[in-house]
């Protein structure tokens, strides 16, 4: 927002202030001063300003402020109420607040007789040093008063105004009625609703309320009658219409961030004052003065004690009166120590003790606060589902995996084929920024794939990536995140001169799963055929702890792959919470001093018979020294029958307490092997 | 094989011939040494037993001394096979080692080399900084109401406040303060925290935030917060500056300072804009536009209507919270030059080591 030096210096008794002193102390104070163009008096300054500060949005405001912060006086100019000609205003136009909860106040005065010209020199001049164009003087006037006291003013064409019965233009504060319209003065048609609040005249919305008046009833060079409107809206009524149209005004800026009910008719006699010495005319008798629900006046207390105890520091009682003080705030000592401080009209922002206090220290500067910390605390709690996700994230990365970072919306298209990674629907955005952001995702991995189709465009083919994050979902209404841990492998795995590289398959991803439970302390997870739409059939399989699905894990389908344009793709996800991660340990055995044994077995089985049903079968009714079951070799093709596989089982055996016997692990293997050929379709070399 | 000797002397002569043709005909291998052995000192046919043989044939008062002069013979023969044996293995080992060599400037065989995200990386950096003033990490949902992202923390429906937010709702949430959206900053982990939890209350609430801004080189719809929160009797403005300078120093050098500058968020009272001194230069540079400050983050005292709204009595207790944006930070201490970068996870990007 830009501030004229000069403007501001009307309000500051004496030299114009030095402009990078100025500068430095308004920012100081909460008034960001981004930058100065020009010098001297047509110097102007780009102060930002936060929304609570809607008093500062002016040049009387922020020169109060400058006064404040540069300790110099502060100096109102006064604003003679204009001398007025014999007809009444109420005998030229009636004002009514229909709607007197979104409009507490309404001031009309009426002027006649004038010839609009252009505003004088000195006019234009300072709304020129805004970045404005002059239009026609009662305009101008109008935005004059609304850059210098922040009050946003209005002007009708009085006798555009339709009647009311008694004869009377008449203005009508009320909410629009369905189907109303209003050409407004940007020349576009806007279709009214009952949240907007409207200026109407007897028959028909003239102005959209604190945002925008209407075409119709505008000031035009022909113009020699005019009421000019100078009023309070409430911010929430004026936000509302303004969002509800897309409409964003110098006025409207003010209005929803709160104007002061006291200024409307200082804010007249101003406008009135300006349109006069510019175009003549008669000022009617007396001030259209409606009322709606009046705003109540504030009072807070400020304890010493507490702001001193609040701050950490002290600030002495007489420099926290002159510091209110000079901001306008009327300051009693209510008690020794208690301060009773009546807060200006203008100041929305202050409602309580703590905003007093503030108004202190911004002006005694952070710059005197001590540094100090708080007393020693010792944490005693831990989020335990962080610490799992950040141990996830070292465990992946370990395991070779480069960490990615995706979005968490994706296209509604590409999560399509992954929704059923979640219970319950995929959350829409309603006001997304448009593909692909629109739809969160159901599994990280569908990020994890426009991750890899970026690199693969890139000739970067070979990718081992993985992100620990959220999967999203609505259940019955209901947000539901789940932690997950999602892996993608594509491309070439073991590149080396000296071998030859192979492309990464199922079992690299049930592999890295299984590298995850391990590293979790977690007992090995099942991995149980399934058929999931998004990956290969025969090449997808569920990740099952304690018979629940807790992942997947599989070659992404074929049709998918070609959609992302990624050749095979390898991909899991696995929700964290669901890893069973026991204690660590609190006492742990001494690790057998006897080495154990291995014997291997060989059995030739149908392919549709699987791993886990072997394994299986050589651990049932094994003896307590069965260390584990592994496969060493699995071969199909020649001399193996058609639709068969030839696995070689190694099983091994050990004890804590003893050396093992041959002759009792032969025995042991034995047994395990009968056990293999009980299984219906096998055949186990060396056992008939 | 030349016929056996007559003498010790002979035998002698004989050994030093063949040792010497051996050398020369280059270094012997275990084998030839063995062979060699069996030669001399087979049981059966070796020449030092057919030599021994001879003895009956050695009159009766020489017997003694052939005899001595044999087993000196036999003796000095298996020390100088030994030795010989010796050199041959160790020959032949080097001969082995030899053969394995490989040119060692050849690429290794490296393992997959791992790595975490720079979000992660520095993440970790604020949180260890953190940790060491006795801050816990706290944790929320993103998609969050209208009420814990806004209305508990002061902000007003309908308030300007939120224009600066521009926040992103889902479909299908309720209205007022049960719509849903996507949390436009962590603070909502603050209040939950404050409804879960009696003071004292000290935690670092990090995680991912989303506000509707379209992407470019400085601007990603989803990106990622740390807040701090702390809430206890006595917790004073001074101690907000004093936790903000020790951040500021332990994370960016000990000759970092802060400083602080009024402003306004809602759910605190006073509002501070924090700046640390700029400690990639002496004199201005670009990352700090040349004003010796760069901006990292937002804090204050916790409005005691936030307080309030938790359930905690404003009077008896107060505290402070600050909130700094993760990649920001990642963007600033590793001059990564495109915001884009962090999420576009190109490998060439992420296979590096952010410290």
């Amino acid at each position: 927002m830009k501030f004229r030096l000069e403007w501001l210096g009307q309000y500051l008794p004496g030299d114009l202030p030095d402009l990078a002193t100025l500068r430095r102390r308004l920012t100081d104070v909460g008034f960001i001063v981004e930058g100065t163009e020009g010098e001297g008096k047509d110097a102007v300054l780009e102060v930002e300003l936060t929304a609570n500060r809607p008093d500062g949005m002016n040049h009387r405001g922020l020169a109060r402020e400058a006064a404040c912060a540069l300790g110099r006086a502060f100096r109102d100019v006064p604003a003679p109420a204009p001398p007025e000609g014999p007809a009444a205003a109420s005998s030229l136009a009636a004002v009514t607040i229909e709607a007197p909860d979104l409009c507490s106040r309404y001031s009309a005065r009426v002027v006649e007789g004038l010839r609009v010209r252009e505003a004088s020199a000195a006019v234009q001049e300072r709304l020129r040093g805004l970045g404005m164009n002059p239009i026609l003087a009662p305009v101008d006037a109008t935005n004059h008063v609304l850059w210098d006291i922040g009050q946003p003013l209005h002007a009708f064409d009085l006798d555009t105004l339709a009647k009311k019965a008694d004869g009377l233009p008449a203005i009508v504060v009320r909410r629009a009625r369905s189907g109303e319209t209003l050409v407004t003065l940007d020349g576009v048609e806007r279709t009214l609703s009952p949240e907007d609040l409207v200026i109407a005249d007897a028959e028909k919305p003239v102005a959209l309320a604190g945002v925008m008046g209407g075409l119709a009833t505008a000031i035009t060079p022909s113009t020699t009658r005019v009421l000019l409107e100078s009023a309070h809206f409430t911010a929430t009524a004026v936000r509302k219409t303004a969002r509800r149209h897309g409409m964003h005004t110098d006025a409207s800026h003010r209005f929803e961030r709160g104007t002061d009910p006291e200024t409307t008719l200082e804010a007249l006699d101003r406008v009135t004052a300006l349109l006069l010495a510019d175009c003549g005319g008669t000022v009617a008798r007396g001030v259209i003065d409606a009322h709606g629900t009046p705003r109540p006046r504030k009072s807070v207390t400020l304890r010493h004690a507490r702001l001193v105890s609040f701050l950490g520091m002290e600030v002495p009682l007489e420099r926290c009166v002159e510091i209110l003080s000079s901001l306008a705030f009327g300051v009693r000592e209510a008690a020794p120590g208690v301060l009773e401080v009546s807060v200006p009209t203008w100041r929305v922002d202050v409602e309580q003790e703590c905003d007093l206090i503030e108004e202190v220290i911004r002006v005694v500067g952070y710059a005197a606060l001590p540094e100090t910390l708080p007393h020693p605390y010792n944490p005693t709690w831990s989020e335990p589902v962080l610490a799992r996700e950040e141990r996830a994230r070292d465990l992946l990365a370990a395991a070779g995996f480069a960490e990615a970072c995706t979005y968490s919306f994706v296209s509604a298209e590409e999560n399509s084929p992954f929704a059923s990674c979640v219970d319950g629907t995929p959350p829409v955005v309603s006001n997304a920024l448009g593909e692909p952001f629109t739809t969160m995702r159901s599994t990280p991995v569908v990020g994890l794939l426009r991750a890899a189709r970026h690199n693969v465009r890139r000739g970067l083919g070979d990718l081992a990536l993985f992100e620990v994050g959220r999967s999203y979902a609505l259940v019955e209404g209901r947000p539901v995140e789940s932690r997950r841990a999602a892996i993608l492998l594509r491309g070439r795995r073991g590149v080396h001169w000296a071998s030859e590289a192979r492309p990464a398959d199922f079992h690299d991803g049930s592999g890295v799963v299984a590298a995850l439970f391990a590293g979790f302390g977690a007992p090995a997870p099942a991995f149980r055929p399934a058929a999931l739409p998004f990956l290969a059939p025969g090449r997808s399989a569920e990740v099952v702890v304690d018979g629940k699905v807790v992942g997947w894990v599989g070659v992404l389908s074929g049709t998918l792959a070609a959609e992302w344009d990624l050749g095979e793709v390898v991909a899991a996800d696995v929700d964290l919470a669901a890893i069973p991660v026991p204690p660590p340990p609190s006492s742990v055995e001494m690790p057998s001093r006897f080495p154990g044994s291995e014997v291997d077995l060989t059995v030739t089985h149908p392919f549709s018979l699987s791993w886990d049903t072997l394994a299986a079968a050589v651990r049932a009714g094994a003896p307590s020294e069965l260390l584990s079951v592994d496969a060493k070799y699995l071969w199909r093709g020649a001399g193996v029958p058609e639709g068969h596989v030839k696995t070689t089982l190694t099983v091994a055996f050990g004890s804590a307490e003893r050396s093992l016997e041959r002759d009792e692990i032969n025995r042991w293997r034995d047994d395990a092997a009968r056990r293999l050929l009980a299984v219906p379709g096998t055949a186990v070399d060396g056992i008939a | 094989m030349s016929s056996a000797p007559f003498s010790v002397e002979e035998a002698r002569g004989l050994l030093d011939a063949e040792l010497a043709d051996a050398a020369g005909r280059g270094g012997l291998l275990p084998a030839d040494v063995h062979e060699l052995k069996v030669r001399w000192l087979g049981k059966k046919q070796g020449v030092v037993t057919a030599l021994l043989a001879r003895l009956k044939e050695v009159p009766k008062e020489e017997k003694a001394a052939f005899g001595a002069g044999v087993n000196a013979l036999k003796q000095e023969v298996e020390a100088r096979l030994d030795a010989l044996e010796a050199e041959a293995t160790a020959r032949a080992a080097a001969r082995a080692e030899a053969a394995k060599a490989v040119d060692v400037t050849l690429p290794p065989r490296v393992p997959p080399v791992g790595r975490l995200h720079p979000l992660t990386v520095v993440r970790r950096r604020i949180e260890h900084v953190f940790h060491g003033l006795g801050y816990e990490v706290a944790d929320g949902p993103e998609i969050e109401t209208d009420w814990y992202n806004f209305e508990s923390l002061n902000f007003a429906p309908d308030h300007p406040a939120r224009d600066s937010v521009d926040t992103f709702f889902v479909e299908g949430g309720g209205t007022g303060r049960d719509a849903l959206l996507l949390r436009t900053h962590t603070s909502p982990v603050q209040m939950r925290t404050m409804e879960g939890r009696r003071p004292p209350i000290r935690v670092l609430c990090p995680g991912r935030v989303y506000r509707k801004d379209d992407i470019d080189p400085r601007h990603s719809p989803v990106f990622h917060q740390m807040e701090g929160l702390v809430v206890d009797e006595g917790i004073t403005f001074a101690h907000l500056r004093g936790t903000l300078s020790a951040f500021a120093k332990s994370f960016f050098g000990g000759r970092a300072e802060v400083r602080l500058a009024p402003t306004f968020f809602p759910f605190v009272e006073p509002g501070v804009d924090c700046a640390v001194s700029c400690v990639f230069c002496e004199t201005g540079c670009r990352i700090c536009s040349y004003s010796g400050w760069i901006e990292i983050m937002g804090a204050g005292m916790v409005h005691p209507n936030v307080l309030a709204n938790a359930g905690i009595d404003p009077e008896r207790f107060t505290g402070f919270a600050f909130g700094m944006g993760i990649d920001r930070i990642a963007m600033l201490l590793h001059g990564i030059p495109d915001l884009r970068l962090l999420f576009e996870n190109d490998v060439r990007f992420l296979d590096r080591t952010w410290g």
